[in-house]
C-alpha cells in the first residue's frame, strides 16, 4: 500500500511538471504553425517568417530552461507571457505593413528578456529596501519629467523623448516599474498613516507630471496601481475609497476642462454620429471585430489594416478579425490566468515588500489589458495604452517585461523560501 | 500579513469581475451588433469581398428567385419589373442605396463572410470559386407585387403584412419604389421619385393619428377599472389646458360609450381618457408595446417608435392620447402592435429570413427570434380585439371587412400640418381573427385622406389576397 502511495504522488509530480511542458509545447506549436502558415502565403516562402518559425521555439525553450534553472521562476507564468509575445509576433508578421515591424518587435523582446532578468535580480537582491525609496522616487520623478523639458507633442500628448540616433523612448513606461518598486519600498511593513504620506505624495507628483504631459492612459494606470498598492499595504478601505473618489472627481473635472477628453467620451457614446472623423477609429475597430466572426478571417485573409493604429492601440481588434472571437476571448482568459497565477504568487510571498511588488505588477498588467481591450470593443472610452506584451512599442514591451520580471522574481524568492522550508523540515525529521 | 492577503483577495476579485464583465460584453456586443457594424457604409471589406465572392441568391418564401448572380458575376434581380420594384427596398441593391435591404444588412451572409469554417476550408481545398450563402425570405413576392399594384396611384406610403403567430413578414410595400436592376447597370434615374430607397415600413416615422388610440385604450383598460361603463360627451371640441382638442371634421359625437368612442374614433373622449391616465401610465403602456425601444432585431433594422415621456402639459397630453402629439411610429411596428392584440398580447420578433443555406445545401440553424415581448395582458388583448372588431363591423373601419372572415382594426387620419390645407395621412391597422390565417397589417397612405375611405379598403384587399394565397 505504502509503495503505491509513493507511486501516486510521484505520478502527480510528473503530471505537474509535464503540465508546464505541455503548455510550452502548445505555445511552440502555435509559433511554428502560425509562422509557417504566414511563410507559405507567398512564393517563394517568406524567409523572415521561416526564420521566426525556427527561432521562436528555440528562444522560448531556451528562456524557460535558463530562467527556471537560474532562479526557479514560475514556469507557467513565464510560458503564458511567452504565448502573448508569440501572438504579438505572429499577428505583426501577418498584418504589419512593413516587415521591419515584427523584426523590431522581436529585438525589443530580446531587450525585454534582459529587463526581465534585471527585474528578477532586483527583487532577489534587494534587501534593505527602505533605503531605496528615496533614490527610486527621485529617479522616477526626474525620468517622468524629462519629456516635459525635452519632449515634443505627439498625438496630443508630450510623453516621448527623442534620443540621439533616432531612438525615442517613453519614460512613463519605465516609470511604471519604478512606481511599483517605490510603492513597495515605501509602503512595506504595515506603515502608519504618517509614513504613507511620502510615497503617496511621490505617486501624486508622478500623476501630476503625467497630467501635464496629457498622457491620460498612463495617468490612469499610475493612479489605479497606487490605489491598489495602498489598499493592499494598509487594508484601509475608507481612505482608499476616498482616494478613488478623488480620482473620479478629478476625472469629472478633466472632462469639464479638457475638450479633448470630452470628445473621447462623446465618441465612445455614439461613434456613429461622426463616422468619418472622430468615430472613424472605433467604428473601423468594431467592423473588424464583427468581420472576424467566431473563428476569424484566417491569417492573412482579413483586412485589419483598415483599422487605424492596427498594430498598437487597436491590435486586439486586428486579432479579433484574423483569429476570431473564440481566440480573442481565449486571449483575454490568458490575461485572467496570468492574474490568478500572479495573485497566488503574491499570496505565497513571505514579506509584505514582495507581496506588494507582485500585487503591483498584477494590477498593472490586468488594468492595462482591461483598459485597452475595453476601449477596443467600445465598453469604455478609448484610452491609448498598449496591450501588454502584444502591442508594438519598444518602451512598452521592455518595461512591461521588466515589471513581469519583478513578478517572476517574487515567485523565485518564494521557490527558494519553500525549498528552505523543506530542508528545515527534513533536518527536523532527521533529528527528531 | 493576513490583512495584506485579505486586501489582495479583494483586489483580485475586483480584477476578475472586471474581466468577466469584459468577456460578457465582447460576446454580447458581437452577438447583437456585429451585423450592424459590418453593414455600415464605412466597411471597406464588403466592397472588396463583392469583387472576389459570388454572392448568394435571395428567394421569396415560395422559392421565387428575387436576386442572383449570373455567370459574369453580375447581380440579377427578378425579370418582372413590377415585382422587383415591389420588393426593391426589402431585397436591397448592389449599391447599398437601400441600407436596410437584405443585400446590405445580410451582406455578410450572402458573401459568406460569416459562413461556416467547414465550407470555407472545403472551398479553399478544392479551389472552387468562393460562393456566399443563399437566403430564403419570409416575403411572399407575388402578394407584395399585388399590394404594390393596389396602392393609390402617385401616393407615397407603406403597407406591412405579418403573420402574428410566427412573426414572419409576408410583405413590405414602400412607395415610391425603385429599380435595383437599373442600379446594377448604372443607368440614370433608378430612383426617379427621390425617396425610393427608403423602406417606409422600417424607416418611415409617421404621426400615428387615431391608430394610436389602441394604445390609449389599452392603457385605460389596464389602469382605469370602471372605464368600460363610463360615458363621454362630445361637443366636437373641448378645452384641455391652454388649447382645445377637436374631432376629425368637427363631428359632434354627442353621448358615447367607450366602445362607441373607439369605433367612431372620437378625439375628445380619448383626450379625456389620456388626461385621466396621466402621461406616466400612458407612456408605460406604450413602452410595454415597444415604444422608445431601440429595436435590435436579428433579421432587420427597424427604426424606433418614439413617444415623449415625463410630465407633459395637459394640452400636449390630450393630443398625445389621440395620437397627434410628438409621437412617431414605424408602420411595421404598428403591424406588430395589431398582431400582438390578435395573439393575446404576445408580440413576436419580426422575422424576415426563413432559411439560410450554405454551400452544401444544408440549411443553417438560426438562433434567436421568437417572442419579443408581452405587449398587453391576455384580458386586455381580448377586450381590445372586441373593440377593434366592432370598429370594423360598425365603426369607421367598415370598408376593411372581408366576407367570410373577421377583421379587427382601427382607422386613423393623421393630421400632418396645423392648417387643413394638407390632406391627412390615411392609416389602417388591424388583423384577421383566424387560427389558420393569422395576418396583421398596417397601411399608411401619405396625404391619402381618411383612413376609413382609403387605407381600410386597401388593407381589406391585401389581407384577402394573403388569405387566398395561403389557402
Amino acid at each position: 500500500m505504502a509503495k503505491r502511495q509513493i507511486k501516486a504522488s510521484s505520478l502527480m509530480q510528473v503530471l505537474l511538471r509535464s503540465n508546464t511542458r505541455l503548455l510550452l509545447s502548445g505555445v511552440i506549436a502555435f509559433q511554428i504553425s502560425g509562422m509557417l502558415l504566414l511563410a507559405m502565403k507567398t512564393s517563394p516562402p517568406d524567409w523572415q517568417a521561416l526564420l521566426f518559425a525556427a527561432a521562436m521555439p528555440c528562444a522560448s525553450a531556451g528562456i524557460v530552461r535558463l530562467f527556471s534553472a537560474l532562479w526557479k521562476v514560475d514556469r507557467a507564468l513565464l510560458i503564458l507571457m511567452l504565448f502573448l509575445c508569440s501572438v504579438s509576433l505572429v499577428t505583426l508578421e501577418d498584418i504589419a505593413r512593413s516587415a521591419v515591424t515584427p523584426w523590431q518587435q522581436a529585438t525589443h523582446m530580446l531587450g525585454g528578456f534582459l529587463a526581465m532578468a534585471l527585474g528578477i535580480l532586483t527583487v532577489r537582491k534587494l534587501r534593505r529596501y527602505e533605503k531605496w525609496f528615496l533614490p527610486l522616487s527621485a529617479a522616477a520623478v526626474a525620468g517622468v519629467a524629462l519629456p516635459l523639458v525635452f519632449g515634443q507633442w505627439h498625438y496630443g500628448a508630450k510623453n516621448w523623448i527623442h534620443l540621439f540616433g533616432g531612438v525615442s523612448v517613453q519614460p512613463a513606461e519605465f516609470g511604471k516599474c519604478a512606481l511599483i518598486l517605490l510603492l513597495a519600498c515605501g509602503l512595506a511593513n504595515r506603515p502608519r498613516m504618517r509614513q504613507c504620506v511620502v510615497p503617496l505624495a511621490v505617486a501624486a507628483a508622478l500623476c501630476g507630471l503625467l497630467l501635464a504631459e496629457r498622457d491620460l492612459g498612463a495617468l490612469l494606470l499610475y493612479f489605479l496601481v497606487t490605489c491598489a498598492a495602498y489598499f493592499a499595504a494598509t487594508g484601509n478601505l475608507p481612505v482608499t475609497l476616498m482616494g478613488l473618489g478623488a480620482g473620479v472627481a478629478g476625472g469629472v473635472l478633466a472632462v469639464r476642462m479638457f475638450p479633448y477628453v470630452q470628445k473621447r467620451i462623446e465618441v465612445w457614446q455614439n461613434p456613429w454620429s461622426d463616422p468619418l472623423d472622430k468615430g472613424w477609429q472605433i467604428i473601423q475597430a468594431l467592423i473588424a471585430i464583427g468581420s472576424g466572426g467566431l473563428f476569424g478571417m484566417g491569417l492573412g485573409l482579413g483586412y485589419p489594416r483598415n483599422i487605424p493604429l492596427y498594430n498598437s492601440d487597436f491590435i486586439f481588434a486586428a486579432i479579433c478579425e484574423e483569429f476570431g472571437l473564440v481566440f480573442a476571448v481565449g486571449l483575454i482568459l490568458i490575461y485572467v490566468i496570468i492574474i490568478l497565477r500572479g495573485i497566488s504568487v503574491a499570496m505565497n510571498a513571505r514579506t509584505s515588500f514582495h507581496m506588494l511588488i507582485a500585487v503591483g505588477v498584477v494590477v498593472l498588467i490586468g488594468v492595462q489589458a482591461f483598459i485597452i481591450i475595453g476601449g477596443n470593443v467600445k465598453m469604455i472610452p478609448l484610452t491609448g495604452v498598449t496591450l501588454p506584451f502584444v502591442s508594438t512599442g519598444g518602451s512598452s514591451i521592455i518595461s512591461m517585461m521588466g515589471a513581469f520580471g519583478m513578478l517572476l522574481g517574487v515567485s523565485s524568492v518564494n521557490a527558494y523560501d519553500e525549498a528552505e522550508d523543506l530542508k528545515r523540515l527534513e533536518w527536523r525529521e532527521a533529528n527528531a | 500579513m493576513r490583512r495584506i492577503r485579505g486586501a489582495i483577495r479583494a483586489i483580485s476579485v475586483l480584477l476578475l469581475a472586471a474581466f468577466a464583465g469584459l468577456i460578457l460584453y465582447v460576446g454580447y456586443s458581437v452577438y447583437t451588433s456585429s451585423s450592424r457594424w459590418l453593414t455600415s457604409g464605412y466597411n471597406a471589406r464588403l466592397t472588396h469581398a463583392k469583387r472576389t465572392v459570388r454572392m448568394g441568391n435571395i428567394t421569396d418564401r415560395n422559392g421565387l428567385l428575387l436576386a442572383t448572380t449570373d455567370q459574369d458575376g453580375m447581380r440579377m434581380y427578378s425579370a418582372d419589373p413590377a415585382l422587383r420594384r415591389a420588393v426593391s427596398q426589402t431585397v436591397g441593391d448592389t449599391m447599398s442605396m437601400s441600407g436596410t435591404g437584405v443585400e446590405t444588412f445580410h451582406a455578410q451572409t450572402l458573401l459568406g463572410i460569416s459562413g461556416s469554417l467547414i465550407d470555407r476550408t472545403w472551398q479553399y481545398l478544392t479551389g472552387k470559386e468562393y460562393t456566399g450563402e443563399d437566403i430564403r425570405l419570409t416575403i411572399d413576392a407575388e402578394l407584395t407585387s399585388y399590394i404594390s399594384g393596389l396602392f393609390p396611384e402617385g401616393k407615397n406610403g407603406a403597407v406591412a403584412v405579418i403573420n402574428y403567430q410566427t412573426g414572419e413578414i409576408l410583405s413590405m410595400v414602400s412607395k415610391p419604389d425603385y429599380d435595383p436592376q437599373a442600379l446594377v447597370n448604372r443607368r440614370e434615374g433608378a430612383d426617379e421619385n427621390g425617396s425610393g430607397y427608403l423602406n417606409r415600413c422600417l424607416q418611415g416615422q409617421y404621426a400615428p393619428g387615431s391608430v394610436f388610440k389602441v394604445i390609449t385604450l389599452a392603457a385605460a383598460l389596464e389602469n382605469l377599472p370602471n372605464v368600460q361603463n363610463e360615458h363621454f360627451y362630445c361637443e366636437a371640441e373641448q378645452a384641455f389646458g391652454d388649447g382645445t382638442v377637436s374631432c376629425y371634421g368637427h363631428t359632434k359625437h354627442g353621448k358615447l360609450s367607450l366602445l362607441q368612442a373607439f369605433s367612431e374614433s372620437c378625439n375628445v373622449s380619448f383626450a379625456e381618457i389620456a388626461c385621466a391616465l396621466g402621461s406616466d401610465l400612458l407612456a408605460k403602456t406604450a413602452e410595454d408595446a415597444g415604444f422608445n425601444d431601440n429595436f435590435r432585431f436579428q433579421d432587420l433594422i427597424l427604426y424606433e417608435s418614439s413617444m415623449e415621456k415625463g410630465d407633459l402639459p395637459l394640452y400636449d397630453l390630450a393630443w398625445t392620447g389621440v395620437g397627434q402629439g410628438t409621437t412617431l411610429v414605424t408602420p411595421l411596428h404598428m403591424a406588430m402592435i395589431a398582431g400582438a392584440v390578435g395573439a393575446g398580447g404576445i408580440m413576436r420578433e419580426p422575422k424576415l429570413i426563413l432559411q439560410v443555406t450554405g454551400e452544401g445545401g444544408i440549411p443553417r440553424i438560426r438562433t434567436g427570434g421568437g417572442i419579443y415581448r408581452r405587449a398587453f395582458s391576455d384580458s386586455t388583448a381580448r377586450t381590445l380585439s372586441d373593440y377593434m372588431r366592432y370598429a370594423v363591423e360598425r365603426g369607421t373601419g367598415t370598408k376593411a371587412r372581408i366576407s367570410g372572415y373577421t377583421v379587427c382594426g382601427k382607422t386613423g387620419s393623421a393630421e400632418i400640418s396645423n392648417d387643413k390645407s394638407v390632406s391627412t395621412n390615411a392609416w389602417f391597422v388591424g388583423f384577421v381573427e383566424d387560427e389558420r390565417h393569422p395576418y396583421a397589417i398596417a397601411a399608411v397612405v401619405e396625404q391619402g385622406g381618411t383612413g376609413g375611405s382609403v387605407a381600410a379598403p386597401l388593407a381589406a384587399k391585401a389581407l384577402k389576397m394573403a388569405i387566398e394565397r395561403n389557402g
